[in-house]
């Protein structure tokens, strides 16, 4: 068993034990993203900040039928998310993950001999504490996700940020593998764009 | 021989680890002669890096309500 996998399974005995302090630890190192994932299916932020208060009381009540059989973020992002699509169903609106999102690519960066126009640059000083216009690098890359499309703002928190298994994401966000790595290379280029145009 | 459009392709690809063992080979090769493709990678793991460093505080009443809610569940 690798030592995440431990920690994990000793969390998950804390939780059923009624622990408030592991609770609290697990509480604040999702809720964030979970805002965000579910922002990215239902219409407000108000409605996913309900979505994420209802996803912790079902964690909550059912964590004792938590078997491991995925992670314990992966189980609860799952949870999240099909209370999300259930809502949004409810309240008309389509969802469907299985779109490439605006096309970003670099086509125009490259000479007919698919060679660099314009070499990139080393980023020698892009640290997350690093203040360009006025704020942190990681707060404009938090604006910069939040303004990424529905489907590549998902697979880059549930990915990147949480760490989740490709196939826990697959599954959860009912994509193919293939489509998974679309989004997510779409993604990191825009980001990458983002913090490039802030930066030179 | 790759060119630098087939490395910048398949750079999230290198940083995920879903290269053949072909590929790899030849993507190695290319980034030890060209510069510009190393910055780039360097810059994708740099995008990744300021995504994972992001830190926000989650609403604190969230917390109260689910935790009331479960205690009026219980009763
Ligand atoms: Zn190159």
């Amino acid at each position: 068993m690798r030592s995440d996998q431990r920690k994990e399974l000793e969390t998950v005995t804390r939780l059923r034990a009624g622990d408030r302090i592991a609770f609290n630890i697990l509480f604040n190192r999702h809720t964030p993203s979970m805002i965000r994932v579910a922002n990215t299916i239902v219409s407000s932020r108000a409605v996913a900040e309900d979505i994420t208060q209802d996803t912790w009381l079902a964690v909550l009540k059912s964590i004792d039928g938590f078997e491991g059989r995925s992670s314990l973020a992966g189980w609860i992002f799952t949870i999240l998310i099909n209370k999300a699509r259930t809502r949004a169903r409810r309240d008309g609106r389509t969802v469907s993950f299985d779109e490439g999102g605006e096309d970003n690519n670099l086509d125009a960066a490259f000479d007919g001999h698919g060679r660099w126009k314009d070499k990139p640059e080393l980023w020698d000083e892009i640290t997350p504490e690093r203040i360009v216009a006025g704020r942190n690098l990681a707060a404009h890359m938090s604006a910069a996700i939040n303004e990424l499309p529905p489907a590549q703002r998902a697979v880059i928190v549930l990915r990147v940020q949480e760490g989740l298994d490709p196939k826990e994401v697959c599954a959860a966000l009912e994509i193919t593998d293939s489509n998974l790595r679309v989004l997510l290379h779409r993604a990191r280029l825009s980001l990458r764009d983002r913090i490039r145009t802030l930066t030179s | 021989m790759m060119s630098c459009k087939e490395v910048a392709d398949r750079a999230s690809a290198v940083i995920d680890g879903e290269l053949s063992g072909w590929e790899m080979v030849q993507m190695r090769l290319h980034l030890a002669m060209c510069r510009g493709c190393r910055h780039f990678l360097g810059q994708i793991r740099a995008v990744d890096q300021l995504a994972s460093s992001v830190t926000e505080l989650p609403p604190e009443a969230l917390r109260e309500e689910a935790l009331s809610k479960l205690r009026a569940d219980k009763k």
